[in-house]
């Protein structure tokens, strides 16, 4: 079953709308799915207020309910938060805690998406094919209980703190990341093709950062264990170029790896005399 | 004349509760053991800037309306709204921020206060790990190790040295005056000799020295109440400390980090940790371990700089290593003078320091979503009530222009930027001074604030303005749920 959203008009208003995601849509018709409830401000409201919702039967056979979402929803927050199965496809923006604490199926987003992308996932497999905000798969505010399972794909650029406190699980960035990049980390991959900004890996404990471009700097808690010549990302994908090893983070008695590209960051070099 | 005496200064953090008043035909003429800006406040709040009359916007004009009709105007305004912000309360009293929380939640609205833009990453690294902290009487009394990270207390807090740190006399610990004033008296006689013997045998001009290295005033280890300060630029408290490490402009992290790893006695990597040699750091780090009682604190230079929330967690976590090897507390050097009453009172209500949102119909927190600035950013408000507060002045470009095209209220006895903008404006009693009330201290001590002198006539205190707006919204409110 395919499920088409359509929004009515241009979402001005923050929105929580937890029920968009497969599992409540599963075996509903559209009349039943536009009587769900949502929140726009302060005001409760039902989701057929604001968007219009068309059944597609699809010829699939698998039982699995695909929702797809056309036009900008940068103001809805918690877009499939929890699901478990099924899909959720979204040709536009995506707002804030996208895919929440998921624990299977996909999401996939063609445009940008803001914060908490993947906050606390547990599993299935978050695309996003534009950019993400701040706090890829962290945990919310006080929380400690980062990602500890599920994949995240980002092929632009994001924010601050992507996948803090993660646990399990594995971030690919194929842009650049922001500060702070696996901020106290348990375990799990970070993978940044492109260049990463200062503090990588901060408090990390456990885990591994592979960041293939240039990093403005290794905290001064971190020391070098060796040059690697290759260092593997996930089942079948292999990056094939020497790599600085530093374990950290000192200050937290942390073990955890941060492969730096070598040739991307001649800055680092002076680090080769301890070696 | 009557002199009051005692009565408690409205200006920063530190709330001096010292302060004599000499009134005389109801206005204040002289201020006693006060700072700068408190006389300037003591003395020039009844300014030409202040509003005397309410005054709501009529066909892009600012008139004078009556204070109920005002008060009508703003109750309509928030009852209609689908997403009103709350901003301000820093400058007011705990009770009509409590009455301004209650308001929040009877209209669904988000509810914030100026730590937003000044201590909230603090507030955030505190949830995270924790503080360990203590009142500003014990470090007087017992602290013998004084930091200052990010502040400039000479400035900022001109009397937080000489009252509560260095320069107090505690029961333990003895004042650092004499030394600071011997100190000097050398240092400019150094300095005379040295500009001497350059004119008279190098005839050279004179030079400022602008280098990054930090500069030993006086040997770290000696006895007695010791002072440093870290900081980007060598500011007046700079000039008094005992050590001075001038850091990298947004390299706090790495720098705390690096002391935090030196006090678990690992060796660093490098040789210089944000433009510091490492053998600086370690002569600090010495000193930190080596103190009785230690505390550090921190303005913002460290919560709004680099790594912002992540410092501060750095900061304690640093604090938190230390106290393995000695007493150590760390506080933020709070800027308004009841900021930390406005944390501490919307936690008591809602469970969290600032930036709530009552959309939902119950209290959620999650700064970076629900903190005004970001709010406003996405353009999400549809209106808003500032009270005691000019967030048009400090707040980013665009958040300040979504703000001023909102239906606007605002609460504040001067004609600031944002009263400016505002569709309705409502004068209020300057708190501390025409009106009494609590604020709270920056180590969290509650301590009552004196009305010495009558508001003009006419004018209410926040508190009474705040309930007039709330019981407005009740009726209309009730009239819809009739019809």
């Amino acid at each position: 079953m395919m499920v088409n959203l359509y929004p009515l008009k241009e979402l001005k208003l923050p929105i929580v709308a937890e029920c968009i995601n497969p599992d409540i849509f599963q075996g509903k018709k559209p009349a039943e799915i536009e009587k769900l409830e949502v929140w726009e401000g302060n005001k409760q409201k039902k989701l057929g207020e604001l968007f219009k919702a068309e059944i597609a039967e699809t010829e699939d056979a698998s039982e699995n309910t695909v929702v797809v979402i056309h036009g900008d929803i940068s103001r809805v927050k918690r877009i499939g938060a929890g699901m478990k199965n099924g899909e959720i496809i979204i040709k536009g923006d995506a707002g804030m805690h996208l895919g929440e604490e998921m624990k299977g199926g996909k999401i996939a987003v063609y445009g940008n998406v803001l914060g908490w992308a993947g906050s606390m996932m547990k599993g299935g497999t978050i695309e996003i094919h534009g950019n993400a905000g701040d706090y890829l798969g962290a945990p919310y505010r006080g929380s400690t209980e980062g990602m500890k399972g599920g994949k995240i794909i980002v092929h632009g650029n994001v924010g601050r703190e992507a996948g803090a406190h993660m646990h399990k699980g594995i971030v690919k960035i194929y842009g650049c990341a922001g500060q702070f990049a696996g901020f106290r980390m348990h375990g799990g991959t970070i993978y940044v093709q492109k260049d990463c900004e200062a503090r990588t890996g901060a408090c990390m404990v456990e885990g591994t950062i592979v960041v293939s471009g240039r990093i403005e700097s290794v905290m001064p808690s971190f020391t070098i264990e060796g040059v690697k010549k290759k260092v593997k990302i996930e089942e079948g994908e292999v990056v094939e170029t020497p790599f600085y090893l530093f374990l950290g983070d000192l200050t937290e008695n942390g073990r955890g790896k941060l492969y730096v590209a070598k040739d991307k960051n001649p800055h680092l070099s002076h680090y080769e005399k301890y070696l | 004349m009557p002199v009051v005496k005692a009565v408690t200064c409205p200006v920063c953090g530190s709330l001096c509760d010292d302060i004599e008043l000499t009134i005389e035909n109801g206005r204040i003429v002289k201020v006693k053991n006060g700072c700068a800006m408190c006389e300037a406040k003591f003395l020039g709040y009844c300014c030409e800037h202040r509003v005397l009359k309410p005054m709501i916007r009529k066909d892009g004009e600012l008139v004078k309306t009556s204070l109920k009709e005002a008060i009508r105007r703003a109750a309509e305004i928030l009852a209609e709204a689908n997403y009103p912000v709350l901003y301000g309360w820093s400058n007011t009293s705990c009770e009509a921020t409590s009455v301004g929380i209650e308001l929040a939640e009877e209209v669904g609205g988000v509810i914030d206060n100026t730590s937003v833009v000044c201590h909230g990453p603090s507030i955030l690294s505190i949830q995270d790990v924790g503080i360990p902290s203590c009142t500003l009487g014990q470090i007087r009394h017992r602290a013998d190790l004084i930091v200052y990270w990010g502040s400039n207390p000479w400035s900022a807090h001109p009397r937080h040295i000489e009252r509560y740190t260095s320069f107090s006399e505690g029961r333990f610990e003895k004042s650092a005056w004499r030394g600071y004033v011997t100190k000097i008296k050398a240092l400019v006689g150094r300095k005379k000799i040295q500009s001497a013997i350059k004119r008279l045998v190098l005839k050279k001009p004179s030079q400022i020295s602008t280098h990054l290295e930090p500069t030993f005033v006086s040997p770290i280890m000696r006895k007695g109440r010791k002072l440093i300060v870290i900081d980007v630029r060598r500011t007046k408290t700079a000039e008094m400390a005992d050590f001075f490490v001038q850091v990298e402009p947004n390299k706090d992290y790495e720098l705390l980090q690096a002391f935090r790893a030196l006090i678990r006695d690992q060796e660093l990597a490098v040789d210089k940790v944000a433009g510091v040699p490492v053998e600086y750091l370690e002569d600090v780090a010495d000193a930190m371990v080596s103190c009785d009682f230690g505390a550090l604190f921190f303005g913002l230079g460290l919560t709004m700089s680099g790594a912002k929330l992540r410092n501060i967690d750095a900061a304690l976590s640093l604090v938190r290593d230390l106290n393995m090897r000695t007493k150590f507390i760390i506080m933020p050097m709070r800027g308004h003078f009841n900021v930390t009453g406005a944390n501490t009172v919307s936690t008591w209500q809602t469970g969290y320091p600032y930036a709530v949102d009552f959309s939902l119909g119950y209290p959620r927190y999650n700064p970076g979503e629900t903190s005004v600035v970001d709010v406003l950013l996405r353009k999400e408000s549809d209106a808003a009530l500032i009270v005691a507060s000019d967030p048009v002045s400090n707040f980013p470009h665009k958040a300040a222009e979504h703000l001023a095209e909102n239906p606007l209220i605002v609460i504040d006895p001067h004609m600031n930027v944002t009263a400016q903008m505002a569709d309705v404006l409502i004068p209020s009693a300057f708190v501390g001074i025409e009106a009494a009330g609590t604020a709270y201290r920056m180590d969290h001590v509650p301590i009552p604030l004196k009305k010495v002198v009558n508001p003009p006539r006419g004018i209410l205190p926040d508190e009474e303005i705040l309930r007039r707006i709330l019981a407005e919204i009740r009726k209309i409110k009730k009239k819809q749920e009739a019809a």
